[in-house]
């Protein structure tokens, strides 16, 4: 159901408070989506380590590269995108290799608030207006965008606005028009808010849902609750875990388990799945959008198995 | 290389900071609880006697969520920490930063009279930089810091920071924004056009007619005519903000400053921290602890901790061989994430010769004063001992006897 309508889209743009786990929800999302046959694109900007690892991939860089049939992972580095629409409106290559080896270049980009952010979504759109074959088609059917973590996520999604109030003439402020225009459209650009249990994270993600649809005017489509501590035990076993920690019993479980240990883990691991059921009751009653829980998974890293069975999930919700 | 002594002597290195400096900035990469850190750590020197003020510069103003309080304004604001019984002089403000006011205020400092204020404060490029633009909260981040360093009413300052790629941002704000306000060429580029406030191709060099069209087939005209009225307007600042930026820089290397790194057990942060180490390092920044949040308990070893305080147990009760399959597995499910964060943790101390104040998991999840003292004292638990015994030791201990099945380093 919430696949479906994903799928529907052209962009989708992830985005939540930092270490909520979006690069492992996008390519997750990736991956379904990619299994249902679509050729997908997942765009991450200026990630340290890539989601290509979560696939068993090597990293992309700024050059899209397929990891599998059909799949995408492209890794934009502001300023190479900046160098690149240079060398797009200059078309004498003596001239922009001029401009490019200038330092009042370097130091204007670096410094100049924004336009690393509008030339990174101008790129995006791009990558989702790109076309191929004959006749001509999207190269992709689905792009997904790993907005960077909320405060600047949101100042990332803003820039558009911004920059279309800051400039109304001239080619930055129709580039900005356009972005914002694709941003809006509810039949090609749907966000996906990602959070986890926990207090900062909720709210957070409250405050982005409203910030970006109201401010920026974007349509959300969907809540990705990851890493949700799910029920184990049946409700009389957790009765009967706490009895016996009340008691201090102890013995063994198993093979070199004891079972005070045990209680211990089985204790912590009732008080997350509360919490977990406390905060997904929260966001059903704050935000109006079909969620989505995703397990925690108790791994060291993250491989193509841990993707695959996330994949499943999001394809089951 | 991790010992408990080493990781005590950092926490009392962290303790020594928190009595003896000026400013303290926390940084690391998102999610890592840099921000409920900071404040717990503002609330510890605060209980020591220092009058703190705990300030974020994150644009998603979570300070105010870990303090419990709803609105966090752009002005310190006094919180009550009566009832852990301050020593006389302790108390602690909170304040978020505010970037379009800290930028109006900044241009009201350096202008000279009402009409140049009023074209800076009108421009319409002005307008969207000063408040809705990413990279304007580092710029003024830093100009907040100055402005709050001078003040009399604060013995220290602790700053919260956005996350580690934008923390950079911050650190570098003040050598970029003294790269642009020296960028002559620009200025050279665009005043002689613009002087009478329109633009006009015809200009005296070839060179400079093809740069302008050049520019303005890549950002427009109208573009390149705001963006020359707003450096002309901040023609008369430039002394005035270099000036600024360059103390910042000097504030940051300073002595009485220090940076704690924050980082979450997980391996990709703790790489990142890495990486922020070094910057600082090369940076000439002085650096003053690691601190590793919500390490997740190893079970076998809180049980340990448990036990001695528990009277009559009983031994081997009955239980349902099912509950104990999955009382098994859960246990499993556990050790083997707080095994993996072990893990990581060693290879930062590894490679850093850092010991780390590690920060076990909370009961419950912290946003309120009373969790933020549990986690100070957690931070400083080896520097006055509150359980007996220093459990670090211990746990390596059994770790090495938790038998097969168990993956250890």
């Amino acid at each position: 159901m919430m696949l479906d309508e994903l799928l529907s889209k052209r962009l989708v743009v992830l985005s939540g408070k930092g270490g909520v786990g979006k690069s492992v929800v996008g390519a997750a999302l990736a991956v379904a989506a990619n299994s249902r046959g679509r050729r997908v694109l997942l765009v991450e900007v200026d990630a340290p380590l890539e989601a290509a690892r979560f696939l068993g991939a090597r990293p992309a860089g700024g050059r899209e590269t397929e990891v599998r049939p059909g799949l995408f992972t492209v890794n934009l580095d502001p300023t190479v995108v900046m160098d690149e629409y240079v060398r797009h409106i200059v078309p004498v290559e003596l001239l922009w290799r001029r401009i490019l080896e200038s330092p009042v270049y370097h130091r204007f980009f670096a410094a100049a608030p924004g336009l690393k952010e509008l030339m990174v979504l101008g790129k995006v759109m791009v990558l989702e207006e790109s076309r191929t074959g004959f006749p001509r088609r999207p190269r992709y059917d689905l792009v997904i965008v790993d907005a960077p973590a909320t405060g600047h996520g949101l100042a990332f999604l803003k820039v558009p606005l911004a920059a279309s109030e800051a400039v109304p003439v001239g080619p930055v402020g129709h580039n900005a028009r356009r972005i914002l225009k694709l941003l809006r459209d509810p039949e090609r650009t749907g966000l996906v808010v990602v959070a986890i249990p926990e207090e900062m994270a909720v709210v957070e993600a409250v405050q982005f849902h409203r910030m970006a649809v109201e401010e920026v005017g974007i349509h959300a489509s969907a809540l990705v609750l990851n890493a949700c501590h799910e029920r184990r035990f049946t409700e009389a076993e957790e009765a009967e875990v706490l009895r016996l920690a009340s008691e201090g019993a102890s013995g063994r479980v198993a093979a070199g388990i004891g079972l005070a240990g045990a209680l211990v883990a089985a204790r912590r691991h009732i008080r997350r799945r509360k919490l977990t059921r406390f905060y997904q009751t929260r966001l059903k009653r704050a935000l109006p959008l079909p969620m989505i829980s995703l397990p925690f998974l108790f791994e060291e890293e993250l491989g193509p198995d841990s993707i695959r069975l996330l994949a499943a999930r999001l394809e089951a919700a | 290389m991790r010992s408990g002594v080493s990781a005590t002597r950092t926490a009392v290195r962290l303790d020594r900071a928190l009595r003896e400096r000026r400013i303290l900035v926390v940084c690391g990469s998102g999610g890592v609880g840099k921000t409920t850190t900071a404040a717990a750590l503002g609330l510890r020197a605060a209980l020591r006697g220092r009058r703190v003020l705990v300030c974020t510069i994150d644009p998603s103003r979570r300070l105010a969520t870990s303090l419990g309080l709803n609105q966090l304004s752009g002005r310190p604001r006094a919180l009550d920490v009566g009832r852990f019984g301050p020593p006389p002089g302790g108390a602690m403000w909170a304040m978020t930063l505010d970037t379009k006011r800290t930028f109006d205020a900044l241009v009201e400092r350096h202008t000279a009279d009402e009409e140049a204020r009023r074209r800076i404060l009108e421009n319409r490029f002005y307008r969207q930089v000063s408040s809705a633009l990413a990279g304007s909260h580092e710029y003024m981040a830093m100009e907040k810091l100055l402005d709050l360093s001078a003040d009399e009413r604060f013995d220290l300052i602790v700053l919260d920071t956005p996350p580690t790629r934008h923390a950079l941002d911050f650190l570098t704000a003040p050598d970029r924004m003294m790269g642009v306000l020296d960028t002559s060429v620009l200025r050279w580029l665009l005043k002689p056009y613009f002087v009478a406030g329109r633009l006009t191709l015809k200009v005296a060099t070839r060179t400079g007619a093809l740069a302008l069209r050049l520019a303005d087939r890549a950002l427009g005209l109208q573009f390149l005519q705001d963006l020359s009225e707003f450096f002309l307007a901040f023609d008369g600042m430039y002394e005035g903000f270099k000036e600024r930026a360059a103390r910042v820089h000097e504030l940051l290397r300073d002595g009485g400053s220090g940076f704690v790194l924050v980082a979450s057990p997980a391996r990709t942060t703790l790489d990142e921290a890495l990486y922020f180490h070094r910057r600082l390092r090369d940076g000439g920044m002085p650096f003053v602890s690691f601190v590793v949040n919500r390490a997740r308990p190893d079970p076998s070893q809180v049980a340990l901790r448990e036990r001695g305080s528990r009277a009559g147990r009983r031994s081997a009760p009955s239980v349902d061989p099912e509950l104990l399959d999955k009382l098994a597995a859960v246990f499993r499910d556990q050790k083997r994430i707080a095994a993996a964060e072990r893990r990581s943790i060693a290879r930062l101390e590894a490679r850093t010769g850092e010991a780390l104040v590690v920060v076990p998991e909370m009961e419950a999840d912290v946003h309120d004063l009373r969790g933020l003292k549990e986690i100070a004292d957690a931070l400083f638990e080896g520097v006055v001992p509150r359980r007996r015994g220093e459990a670090r030791e211990g746990r390596r201990a059994v770790a090495v006897a938790s038998g097969p099945g168990e993956r250890e380093p």
